[in-house]
């Protein structure tokens, strides 16, 4: 299959997703946006927002739309680790002869549903951690592989709601997105109430097997990125860190630690998957803006300053686009 | 083009910004005004540097792919594809055709807009703020003031001098190299004070240091006995001495235009009258002309006509003025009145030319004795052509070369101050006593022509006292902080008293070109347009004796020369007597005058200064 062909079947793939989550999820375009493009991206995704505003259901219904193995795990505070990964248990084999057997955990499968993930303490928060990096899990003195594609895909309610814990940082680091879910418009609430009040549910299509999508992933890393283009993403994760030279003023007044390289790597992957669903062949700088904001949100830590003011992290990545000049601004005066 | 307009731009603000700053520093401090004028033209300078430089540096193809990506929103479609160019696979075809699908509908007229940039406004702003700044005026001391006048003033004199200089040269041109090189002198100093910046003191100096050499050759010319006759002679007739059938020809044409033998006096005395009538006349007419006035004035009138009637005047506007007050036409007779005494004052006018004519022709000597006695070169010259061209006519008798001879043996005594022109009248008559008629009439044209080389010498003379007046009269001028113009001596203005000079009651048109350090005899001149009319004459024309009483006015002066002298200001108590540190201060000033550290203009001045406080 030619490097065109693959394109236009990536098209169409995304195309078709759409189609079958908006038969159940309705509205929040950018939010469904976002977090296809971290799964073509072979990234996790952090969906904050408050209850009932349908971010498991989104996660459940991709879980239907790929054709992938799906679990659902429950954060609670009394969670605990192996709860996700799995457990040697006590086993009788045939010959009466007693053995451990792992009993593997919701964590093996291809798209994990990390529901309302800051309920668990960091203990059983940080058992992601091996998993969403290596794509492989430490349990019962074993190191076992996790099936490829591998998601996390988390819900997270706002953390001053009573009852959560934050994140560790290390744990946001390693989602490719976070994505804010707000409330949605008069329209898309009269559409939600018409399709769960009607009686009707709606059914979905497995649209996507995993080794098409382990192809589409692959087909997204060799987009072509210019240098400077490249170079405008790290200046943009650069400006993030605070006492530096490059640092964007607001950066420095407010942050309290800026993107890790993985920032750099989530904005240019996520630019690589918008340049190819926007049709073109190469990723610009305008790929790199959209993708800054879920990139780098949760990865920068603010000071106190900031919490004292009110400042989001959303603040300081538009002074940051705003102070850092793309090239041929730069080069014509503008 | 988009790099020239963007360096066109910054270069005009930052010429722009320079132009402010030398208008700005010329308008607080005393700089010259050469430096605004450079930073008017900063800006157009900035402007073509920027563009030109901006322009020359060419970018590269990136650079250029880049810029059009984002002039044209193409998102990075043909930057990309130039990197990805020597990859060759598939993804570098697919970037190149996509690439060159939105590059093909790219049109180039519309990459560079012509618009005003953010410099460009700037710019405008701060250029405007230089030109408003131009009508501020500047902040001088009036020690700056003073000196920018002074350097205006040798500047402007400078470049009279220059001129004046060439329309002596171009008017009688120089004879002799020596002359032409003093007349050049001046010509090069009234040059170096146009261009050099000098203060007073220096351009004084300038002056008096090229005045000199003038003056040097000027008294070689001065020392000629013949050149010293003919400046009497011309000094006695007022001006250039014409020889005797010139002013007869001028005496006719007067004569003509007078129309009467009537003398000067017997003119004027009518036209006082006449004077005295309008006066009259008006002062009646202020009151009302009244019957009897009027009886009287017509009277008057009439007499008046009947006088000039009599001398062969033809008055028309007197007789209309007649024919107006008969009428009871008060403004048409006044009005004829004023033209009858405008027409007597002309006709009185060139009554006088003529009686200075007629007795400048009275002058003229009769023979060429006389002439040359006289010094009327001119005359002595004609005479002597006329007697060569007599001798050389066939028919003259033995008794008309007897009088050739007579008149010219009797002139070459008066010859001997002419130089060369005795030999060839003693010459000349030795031949004619030989009967040798014709190497005679040779001889008095070679006497002849020596005049004329005299003559012209004297020329040169007349041209290098005028150019030493001017040096002088430039001199005291820029002395006393004023500009030069020919004719102008420091001090008031024309005819306001006082007049030239320092505490003189001189007359503003009065003329000195006595030679420097001699003593001019004015016995004999006659000076009729300047003889005094005194009581007595005005009491023989029966003029009634009004007492008129005169209210004596003060006037502003004219500015005093004044001189600006270095100094070291000496603080503490004296220790010496005040005619001990006079005497000193005397010496030095005469050190000073010896060594021409003093103008020449100031030295009498500053050695009575001294003389006073020593006495």
């Amino acid at each position: 299959m030619s490097t065109e062909e693959r394109i236009r079947l990536f098209r169409e793939t995304y195309s078709a997703i759409r189609t079958e989550i908006s038969k159940v999820f309705v509205g929040h375009n950018e939010i469904v946006e976002g977090t296809l493009i971290a799964l073509l991206a072979g990234g996790h995704v952090l969906l904050e927002g408050v209850p009932g505003l349908g971010k498991t259901l989104l996660v459940r219904t991709l879980g239907e739309v790929l054709d992938l193995s799906f679990s659902r795990v429950q954060f609670t505070p009394d969670l605990m680790p192996a709860d996700i990964l799995g457990t040697n248990i006590v086993m009788e084999a045939p010959g009466g002869r007693r053995e451990f057997e792992f009993q593997r955990g919701p964590i093996f499968a291809h798209l994990v549903l990390a529901d309302e993930i800051n309920r668990a303490t960091p203990k059983t928060q940080s058992a992601l951690l091996e998993a969403m990096q290596e794509h492989q899990v430490t349990a019962g003195g074993k190191l076992r592989r996790l099936d490829e594609p591998f998601f996390v895909l988390a819900t997270q309610n706002p953390i001053d709601q009573e009852g959560t814990y934050p994140l560790p940082e290390a744990q946001l680091d390693r989602f490719f997105f976070k994505l804010l879910v707000g409330y949605p418009s008069a329209s898309e609430l009269g559409q939600v109430l018409n399709r769960t009040t009607a009686g009707v549910l709606a059914e979905v299509k497995k649209v996507l097997p995993g080794e098409r999508l382990l192809e589409l992933m692959k087909l997204v890393r060799e987009v072509p990125v210019a240098s400077h283009v490249q170079d405008y993403a790290v200046r943009l994760v650069l400006a993030t860190h605070p006492g530096t030279q490059t640092a964007a003023p607001k950066a420095s007044k407010y942050l309290r630690f800026g993107s890790s390289p993985r920032g750099g790597q989530s904005i240019l992957l996520a630019a690589k998957v918008r340049a190819l669903l926007e049709g073109r062949f190469n990723a610009s700088y305008e790929d790199i803006q959209a993708a800054a904001h879920p990139a780098l949100r949760h990865r920068l830590i603010l000071n106190f300053e900031a919490e004292a003011e009110g400042i989001t992290t959303d603040h300081i990545i538009d002074q940051v686009l705003n102070d850092v000049p793309t090239e041929a601004a730069a080069m014509v005066g503008a | 083009m988009a790099a020239a307009l963007s360096g066109l731009w910054a270069g005009l603000l930052a010429g722009a910004l320079l132009s402010l700053l030398s208008i700005a520093a010329f308008k607080l401090w005393p700089l010259p005004i050469h430096i605004p004028l450079w930073g008017a033209a900063f800006p157009l300078v900035g402007a073509l540097i920027g563009a030109i430089a901006c322009a020359w540096k060419r970018p590269s193809t990136t650079e250029i792919a880049r810029w059009v990506d984002h002039k044209q929103a193409l998102q990075e479609r043909l930057s990309t594809a130039l990197e990805v160019l020597p990859a060759a696979n598939d993804w570098a075809a697919l970037v190149l055709t996509d690439a060159a699908a939105h590059a093909s509908r790219v049109d180039p007229r519309k990459l560079v807009p012509f618009r005003l940039t953010t410099a460009a406004k700037i710019a405008a702003i701060i250029l405007l703020a230089a030109a408003m700044l131009g009508f501020v005026p500047e902040q001088r001391s009036e020690l700056q003031k003073r000196r920018q006048a002074d350097a205006e003033n040798i500047r402007e004199t400078g470049r009279r001098i220059s001129e004046l200089s060439r329309r002596l040269v171009e008017k009688r041109p120089p004879t002799v190299q020596s002359t032409q090189v003093a007349m050049e002198t001046a010509m090069d100093l009234g040059k170096g004070l146009e261009r050099a910046t000098l203060t007073r003191m220096d351009a004084m100096r300038e002056i008096s240091s090229a005045a000199e050499k003038i003056r040097a050759r000027a008294k070689t010319l001065a020392d000629d006995p013949a050149l010293k006759q003919m400046r009497q002679a011309a000094r006695s007739a007022g001006g250039e001495v014409s020889s005797r059938e010139a002013l007869q020809k001028q005496i006719e044409t007067l004569k003509n235009q007078l129309g009467t033998e009537s003398s000067f006096e017997q003119i004027d005395k009518l036209r006082s009258k006449l004077a005295r009538m309008e006066q009259t006349a008006r002062a009646s007419t202020d009151g009302g002309l009244g019957a009897g006035a009027n009886q009287e004035i017509a009277a008057g009138l009439s007499e008046l006509a009947r006088q000039a009637q009599a001398l062969g005047l033809n008055l028309p506007e007197l007789d209309a003025a007649i024919e107006a007050l008969a009428a009871q036409q008060t403004d048409r007779f006044l009005q004829k009145l004023e033209a009858a005494m405008s027409e007597l004052e002309k006709l009185s006018e060139m009554s006088k030319t003529l009686q200075a004519l007629q007795q400048q022709a009275a002058r003229i000597g009769r023979d060429l004795a006389e002439q040359l006695k006289n010094g009327q070169a001119e005359s002595a010259r004609e005479t002597l052509s006329k007697l060569a061209r007599q001798l050389q006519d066939s028919r003259l008798s033995p008794d008309q070369l007897g009088k050739v001879l007579e008149e010219v043996q009797k002139a070459i005594p008066a010859s001997e101050n002419y130089g060369r022109v005795s030999d060839h009248l003693k010459k000349a008559a030795s031949e004619m006593q030989c009967g040798k008629s014709g190497e005679a009439a040779a001889s008095l044209q070679a006497a002849a022509k020596e005049l004329e080389s005299l003559m012209q010498q004297f020329g040169d003379a007349e041209t290098l006292m005028a150019t030493l007046d001017a040096l002088n009269q430039a001199s005291m001028c820029i002395g006393a902080g004023q500009c030069w113009q020919p004719g102008r001596r420091p001090g008031a203005g024309n005819g306001s008293r006082p007049g030239a000079g320092v505490g003189t009651w001189a007359d503003a048109t009065q003329q000195w070109d006595a030679p420097p350090g001699e003593m001019v005899d004015n016995s004999g001149f006659q000076r009729p347009d300047m003889d005094p009319r005194s009581a007595d004459a005005e009491r023989q024309e029966g003029a009634p004796l009004s007492p008129t009483k005169i209210r004596g006015q003060f006037s502003q002066g004219g500015q005093m020369p004044s001189i600006s002298l270095k100094g070291v200001g000496i603080k503490g108590q004296s220790t010496v007597g005040y005619e001990q540190a006079a005497e000193a201060a005397q010496s030095e000033a005469d050190s000073a005058l010896s060594q021409e550290k003093v103008p020449r203009s100031y030295r009498e001045s500053v050695k009575n200064y001294f003389d006073e406080i020593r006495n």
